[in-house]
């Protein structure tokens, strides 16, 4: 009788031991897991964009760490996620890093190509104004490709000017994907008009 | 025909600009022809290329002329 008493007792103390420790590993660990997946998701667009495979290394180990949870080992959730705020700081180091490259690496293209793309919008519009002024166009050039080309030269110059306000508003991204635009319209209305463009740099 | 490479010049600066290599029997009047399909265009290529001429019906052969 007081055995069986004795070995009750002993069993509760183990069980009540357990869930302590259970409760002791679940808090910290769930914190852990969310403030990683929470710092995570903040930067995930640019990690995506600039660092996608660190950046799937580290929703890796995310997921991991939530995986070991959700079975409810917590001690080991917490081991997992341990490492997690280390590794996604050092995740948002190298995005902005990689961020700020790309955006001098596209900072470079858009200079170069709003040095030369209103050259080229002008030397195509030097060209109109002389065939305008001829009585005849030239034996490679008939009316329809003319207008054709003169209708060419009018987008251009609508997307040169929206190109330079992307630039402007401070999305250089979406400013030399334009310019991009400009420029492959540009050389298509220089070869209507029996003009040769510079290859593409 | 058209010459594309970049020149010293008045467009030297341009990589678009269109220049014309002056070959035997060429005159600017015959230029004008060709680019414009009017011959009376001539004057326009002359002050485009006052640089290096100084008389419209003195052009040499192998004179890189910009096309304007």
């Amino acid at each position: 009788m007081y055995a069986k008493r004795f070995f009750s007792l002993v069993f509760l103390v183990f069980v009540a031991t357990l869930v302590g420790a259970c409760t002791n590993y679940k808090e910290p660990a769930q914190a852990a897991i969310s403030q990683a997946e929470s710092a995570l998701d903040a930067m995930s667009v640019d990690a995506q964009k600039y660092l996608p495979d660190k950046y799937k290394e580290v929703q890796d180990a995310v997921d991991a760490a939530k995986a070991t949870f959700e079975k409810n080992d917590y001690k080991g959730a917490l081991a997992a996620a341990k490492d997690l705020p280390a590794k996604v700081t050092e995740l948002g180091t190298e995005v902005a890093a990689a961020k700020q490259q790309a955006i001098a690496a596209l900072t470079d293209t858009w200079n170069s190509l709003s040095a030369d793309l209103p050259r080229m919008v002008d030397t195509i519009q030097s060209r109109v104004d002389m065939l305008s002024k001829s009585k005849k166009l030239p034996k490679n050039l008939d009316q329809a490709t003319f207008d054709s080309a003169k209708a060419g030269l009018g987008e251009l110059k609508g997307m040169w000017n929206a190109a330079t306000q992307s630039f402007n508003s401070g999305n250089v991204e979406d400013a030399v994907a334009k310019a991009k635009t400009v420029q492959a319209k540009g050389t298509e209305v220089m070869a209507q008009l029996g003009m040769q463009a510079p290859p593409a740099s | 025909m058209e010459d594309k490479s970049k020149s010293t010049g008045s467009g030297a600066d341009n990589p678009y600009a269109q220049y014309h290599v002056v070959k035997k029997g060429d005159t600017l009047s015959k230029i004008a022809q060709e680019f414009y399909g009017d011959a009376q265009l001539y004057p326009q290529i002359f002050e485009a290329n006052r640089d290096v001429l100084k008389d419209p019906n003195q052009i040499q052969v192998g004179q890189k002329l910009r096309i304007p």
